[in-house]
């Protein structure tokens, strides 16, 4: 008696213990077991909204525990690099903008997600355009981050000025400034970019559509080229038609600028789109649409937006590569389009026509293949490179010093700047 | 020799208790202040660049070579300067004159007194905030007002002179209560026999000020310069809120310019040496402070 009781025990301890295991690890889609915890690092934005809302029904799925830690931008990447640092293990997702891709890369900060990608039916790279599939390639290929958000600069505009004016959305550089004057004329403001703290933004945009370069491939400074000079001249020549506060704006001052007061049209961030859905923000609902960007000498798109990736240290990179797939992957990228997050770009979002009328910006996302996409500058020492540009770019906008002059200071500048660029 | 040896005892015993009790104070403040100064004294002769993985190596005074020949740190520094003096013109007047009229004891004074301290209170970057939609020029409420008197507002934040203007306002806006408190106090330490004794004689109100009141408080209007001068030079949150140290870099200050470097560039061990150097900037006002402060006492 005593023995069966004794059998029945150890069986009810098996029973139980193959129970817990089942409860607490599960197998993703490649067979592989799925367990523990894991640990997000996520930056305040729409885009990390919408991944937190995905965690209750991962976790279900799964039974992996998903812990979320989110940090401001402005000390995020700090925080991160201290944290590859030291090896600590402490992120097994990260999220990361664009412009701190060239050091990751360079420190091998994260790990490289090709096999992955190339393996994931749900992933579908595919279902990306080129430049949505290398946003987030390092110079040597390696995929150190997905595409979280697409936000490719384009031109919105206000249809009910430019109805009554007769005008249409510009698609040179030379319509975009002659449309503005009639707005101006019109007593409105013409157009707006951010003049204020963001100005390289818009500036090196107007250097690459002028034809111009910000460096050469040896690292040689080129912010002094006629194309680029021509290019600040061109931004001088717009503060005449913008708003008076356009001077001091940043990125989100343009778009809310825009969004409340009477302006004939602005460059910005699809990204932003975000802010047209509030109705607290957006004083023009309806009246205003999207267009691709104008024309210069060349044919290109800046590309902006959030990539997300696998640290190296990440302690269980099979579970963080499953969220990835579950919350970024063809199933779940309408729910995260209307979950509030900037969209991702997916050819089948892109041409989805019932998400389009929430989101008419969608088709701008579709990068044709005859444009060049331009991100931002993929060198370590880009921030402090952003930083001088700003200074020469806003010295000629506040007539402190002529075009040409700022310029080859800059370039001057940047010399030293990029010198210590690490090879 | 019996004697020598216990006054050598007394004078053990008289010294220990004092070291026990503050040897915990002198623990913490080695941890929380001494160890990083000397931490960041250290740094700043490497080459630590946070995006940078490779090991960092000792580069002697290469930054401090860096800091002191690069144009941004004299210009930089000139700003600093620049609003200090500014603000210091503004707010130490102010203060005094708002002190004196409430030292006056007239009707309602104890409502101002409290009113007037308000500012100081709020936060440094919702002040920030706040007073930057007011300068907004296109829909800010100082230019609308500036309107409806009928001629155009400046561009606050969008020239340098306008911007630094705009920067000593709202530094003074937080900063003029605390400089008129601390003169309410020493004003209410001049014994009042003094002012009767200088009415029988027959002095006028301006002369009563200029001969007694301002004499008396110089002690403390010395402490309360060195105070600000050491806040202009450490000024940060208002400035990044409002300006960003912008348009370019014509409102960065040195304080500003340390932050850039260290957490945008990511150049830790440049920042820590520009670091020093205001430390080195700093030290002559603190001692300035130190000898004011026992002259108040």
């Amino acid at each position: 008696m005593a023995k069966l009781k004794r059998a029945q025990g150890i069986a009810l301890v098996c029973v139980l213990a193959l129970g817990l295991s089942a409860c607490s690890s599960s197998s993703d889609d490649s067979g592989k077991e799925l367990s523990g915890e894991l640990n997000l690092f996520l930056i305040p934005s729409p885009s990390s909204t919408s991944i937190q809302s995905f965690i209750p029904e991962f976790e279900e799925k799964t039974g992996v525990k998903v812990n979320v830690s989110e940090t401001p931008y402005g000390e995020a990447h700090q925080k991160q690099l201290l944290s590859y640092k030291q090896k600590a293990g402490a992120y097994d997702i990260a999220q990361f903008d664009n412009s701190f891709l060239a050091p990751f890369c360079q420190s091998k900060a994260m790990t490289a997600l090709n096999d992955w990608v190339a393996g994931s039916d749900e992933y579908d790279i595919n279902d990306f355009g080129q430049g949505q599939q290398d946003y987030g390639k390092c110079a040597s290929g390696d995929t150190y981050g997905l595409t979280l958000s697409t936000e490719p600069m384009i031109q919105w505009y206000r249809t009910d000025i430019y109805e009554k004016l007769g005008l249409k959305p510009a698609t040179t550089w030379d319509e975009w400034y002659s449309n503005a004057k009639k707005v101006q004329a019109s007593g409105a403001s013409g157009q707006l970019i951010g003049f204020g703290p963001n100005v390289s933004w818009w500036w090196m945009t107007m250097v690459w559509s002028f034809g111009g370069k910000l460096y050469d491939e040896n690292l040689n400074p080129t912010v002094n080229s006629a194309e680029a000079v021509a290019a600040v001249e061109y931004m001088k020549k717009l503060l005449a038609v913008s708003p008076k506060g356009a001077i001091t704006a940043n990125g989100d001052e343009v778009t809310s600028k825009f969004l409340g007061e009477e302006i004939g049209a602005m460059l910005n961030y699809s990204g932003y789109y975000g802010m047209a859905l509030d109705p607290a923000i957006n004083k023009h609902a309806g009246k205003f649409a999207t267009a691709p960007m104008p024309k210069g000498a060349s044919d290109i798109t800046h590309l902006a937006g959030w990539n997300i990736g696998i640290p190296s240290d990440a302690k269980n990179p099979d579970a963080a590569w499953a969220f990835l797939e579950f919350v970024l992957g063809k199933s779940n990228a309408k729910k995260y389009l209307e979950s509030g997050a900037a969209a991702i770009g997916r050819k089948s979002i892109i041409s989805d026509s019932s998400l389009q009328e929430k989101n008419p910006y969608l088709p701008q996302l579709e990068i044709p293949s005859s444009s060049r996409i331009e991100r931002y500058p993929q060198i370590a020492v880009w921030p402090e490179f952003e930083v001088a540009a700003i200074d020469a770019v806003s010295k000629v906008l506040t007539g402190k010093s002529a075009a040409k002059a700022a310029m080859d200071a800059l370039n001057e500048k940047l010399k030293s700047i990029l010198a210590n660029e690490p090879k | 020799m019996i004697a020598l040896r216990n006054n050598k005892r007394t004078k053990i015993s008289s010294a220990k208790p004092t070291t026990a009790f503050t040897a915990p104070t002198w623990i913490l403040l080695s941890l929380t202040i001494v160890f990083p100064l000397l931490y960041g004294v250290y740094l700043s002769f490497l080459n630590i660049n946070l995006g940078s993985f490779v090991p960092s190596k000792f580069i002697g005074l290469a930054n401090y070579k860096l800091a002191l020949t690069a144009p941004e740190t004299y210009s930089t520094l000139l700003t600093t300067i620049e609003l200090m003096l500014i603000g210091l013109l503004v707010q130490i007047p102010l203060g005094i004159f708002l002190a004196v009229v409430l030292h006056q004891n007239l009707k309602g004074s104890r409502f101002f007194r409290s009113v007037l301290i308000v500012p100081m209170l709020l936060t440094p970057v919702a002040v920030g905030l706040i007073f930057r939609f007011m300068f907004d020029t296109d829909i800010g409420i100082i230019n609308w007002a500036i309107s409806q008197a009928g001629s155009d507002g400046p561009n606050w934040l969008g020239t340098r002179n306008s911007a630094l203007f705009a920067i000593v306002i709202v530094d003074s806006w937080q900063s003029v209560p605390f400089v008129m408190l601390l003169v309410v106090a020493a004003l209410a330490g001049i014994p009042t026999s003094i002012y009767e004794a200088a009415l029988v004689d027959g002095a006028n109100k301006v002369q009563v000020f200029f001969r007694i009141t301002l004499p008396l408080i110089v002690p403390t209007l010395l402490v309360l310069t060195m105070i600000k001068i050491m806040d202009f030079l450490k000024l940060f949150d208002t400035l990044f809120i409002l300006t960003r140290g912008g348009p370019g870099n014509d409102t960065t200050t040195l304080g500003l310019w340390t932050y850039k470097t260290g957490f945008i560039f990511l150049e830790m061990s440049r920042a820590a040496a520009l670091g020093v150097i205001i430390l080195i900037i700093t030290m002559p006002v603190y001692l300035l402070w130190r000898k004011a402060s026992k002259s108040v006492r």
